[in-house]
């Protein structure tokens, strides 16, 4: 009777330039590397297109058309779809005709896709609402479910996605936490009425992180063998929350892995089973009974082995820059400059951070495949000289304009 | 020595011999660069060899005279307590087939930055590195290593956990492996 859950997450972060600390005073734009490497903005957003995006949703959208029973959910961040409108509009033009069917549904998030949830409650939920309007303009959709950047989740999280207006939230299953309980019904939040979708992170890893992994005893995946993985649930859950990065197909799996083939003949060999079928989030509300209250008393995401906030917040490279950064709030409102604002913001999403990681061993592999820059040390120094550079800036503006004022 | 680091004031050491391959030339061209832009670091050229009196001329020609020390070929004692008290080691060598002094500066709890040139650079990943022709960024690196706390607190911290892993019974344990599994 499962209910497979399928979510991706579309994002791509304005990657910082190599900034010298000679830079510094010299040189005020951040985000404008031009040479062909993984710095580049625009030359990333045009091969993810290229390799993932379009070729994924092409798939999608013929798999819509052909079973009407197929349905998922997306969500972007604001900063991937600027980066679409500017970059590669078609990419935007095929995620719209996917939406537009009415089986695709988009959840809310941080426009800048980062973690002010800890820093700042206000400019958390700016970003929220900005969002919210980006989503209303671009697909005339208003999101109803709520996911916090990285699936960071508490308690604390959830009663703020409440008060915003949002029916649901999304979390990772953790272990710890759900300790005999089983990621695959529908829960609520302790202390607010949100419902709570847990990812199953074990079914949506095997496809996210091991689907080309050679050395894995279920390699090769084939639908057919996915799907009976997913029939087995049958009788002890309600709902598969399959949760993933969007990139999974095409950029991450590459397209020789099979990925491709893989989707194609997922929707097929899952609903050629018995009692099965695809929902989008909220319809789950609908059609499924809320079995447990789950309480999440501390912050908990879907990274590494720890499932926590350690890859962006684990050492004092990432905790110094963050609270740099979110030092400056109050200067940079004060501008009412939004390009000012628009820059500072865009220092905030999570992943340059997560470039400063120096977590150790396994998990640094990932942490590597993912990062534009040779090391974390080299991420840190071009994070933090950038932001002094833009800190000499909003001080020259927040003078000229105090002496104008009086 | 002290009584700069009293002051607040940084220091950033070469240690090895005094020769083209070691790229001693490239460490105060670096350091003429950071001089320009800050009055908080010192540097510190410890070894000797065939370039050092050139190298003595060449500081006195940028003038930096006063920012530069040469200590001559320490070892020991007097070697640990220079690695001790210096934020920084720099390795710019031209080419090093290994080099073992980043791992003695890191046991001393000394962070360091090394050339991508130098074989340690494979081992090691809890240092800064550069190609030692580029004297720009290997500035921006110094400069940066000193100025941000946080990035030397992470760079010392890992890497003195690093350094515990590399360790000639491991390599024999490895070289011995591979002899039997052959």
């Amino acid at each position: 009777m499962p209910s497979v859950c399928f979510y991706f997450q579309v994002h791509q972060p304005y990657r910082i330039k190599k900034f010298s600390f000679f830079d510094i005073g010299n040189d005020s734009s951040y985000f404008s590397e031009e040479g062909e490497n993984n710095l580049n903005n625009r030359f990333v957003m045009e091969k993810v297109a290229r390799k993932s995006y379009i070729p994924t949703n092409k798939i999608l959208l013929d798999l819509l058309k052909k079973h009407p029973e197929f349905r998922f959910t997306f969500s972007f961040s604001g900063v991937v779809l600027e980066q679409m409108e500017r970059y590669s509009p078609e990419s935007l033009e095929t995620f719209r005709d996917l939406v537009d069917t009415g089986r695709v549904e988009i959840l809310g998030e941080t426009y800048y896709h980062s973690l002010a949830f800890l820093y700042s409650k206000e400019e958390f939920r700016k970003q929220v609402l900005m969002h919210k309007k980006k989503i209303e303009e671009l697909f005339s959709f208003k999101p109803r479910i709520f996911r916090c950047t990285e699936l960071a989740y508490s308690n604390e999280i959830a009663k703020e996605a409440e008060k915003m207006g949002f029916k649901g939230i999304l979390g990772e299953g953790v272990d710890s936490v759900l300790g005999w309980r089983s990621p695959n019904f529908l829960y609520k939040a302790k202390g607010s009425k949100v419902n709570l979708f847990l990812k199953n992170y074990r079914l949506s890893d095997d496809i996210a992180f091991r689907f080309s992994q050679r050395e894995w005893k279920s390699y090769p995946l084939t639908a057919e063998k996915f799907a009976s993985w997913i029939s087995k649930i049958n009788g002890s859950g309600d709902i598969v929350n399959l949760f993933m990065d969007y990139e999974t197909f095409g950029e991450h799996q590459w397209e020789e892995t099979g990925i491709f083939d893989f989707l194609r003949a997922l929707p097929r060999e899952v609903l050629r089973r018995r009692d099965n079928s695809f929902s989008m989030l909220s319809e789950c509300e609908k059609k499924f009974p809320v079995r447990d209250e789950i309480d999440f008393p501390y912050t908990t995401s879907w990274a590494d082995m720890e499932r926590d906030l350690s890859a962006w917040i684990g050492n004092d490279m990432q905790r110094d820059a963050l609270s740099k950064l979110y030092e400056l709030e109050n200067d940079v409102i004060a501008t009412e400059d939004s390009n000012i604002i628009d820059c500072w913001r865009r220092f905030q999403t999570s992943d340059q951070v997560y470039y400063m990681s120096t977590k150790g061993m396994g998990d640094g592999t990932v942490h590597g495949y993912f990062s534009p820059y040779n090391t974390p040390y080299d991420a840190f120094i071009s994070f933090i000289n950038a932001l002094n550079d833009f800190k000499l800036k909003l001080k020259a503006i927040n003078k000229n304009n105090y002496a104008k004022r009086y | 020595m002290h009584k700069l680091k009293e002051a607040g004031k940084k220091i950033v050491l070469f240690v090895g011999r005094l020769t083209l391959q070691k790229g001693p030339d490239y460490f105060i061209r670096s350091a003429k660069k950071v001089c320009e832009r800050t009055d908080d670091v010192y540097f510190i050229i410890s070894g000797s060899g065939d370039m050092e009196y050139s190298l003595i001329r060449e500081v006195a020609r940028l003038g930096i005279s006063d920012r530069v020390f040469f200590t001559g070929f320490l070892r020991g004692d007097a070697l640990r307590k220079v690695y001790k008290i210096s934020d920084l080691f720099v390795m710019p060598s031209v080419s090093e087939p290994f080099g073992i002094t980043p791992l003695e500066s890191l046991v001393n709890g000394t962070p360091v930055l090394i050339s991508n040139q130098s074989g340690v650079s494979e081992v090691l990943s809890h240092a800064l590195k550069v190609d030692f022709w580029d004297i720009d960024e290997m500035a921006n690196k110094i400069i940066s290593a000193i100025k941000y706390d946080s990035l030397g607190n992470c760079l010392k911290g890992c890497g003195k956990e690093e350094v515990k892993n590399i360790t000639w019974d491991l390599a024999a344990k490895k070289c011995i492996n591979l002899y039997n599994s052959a």
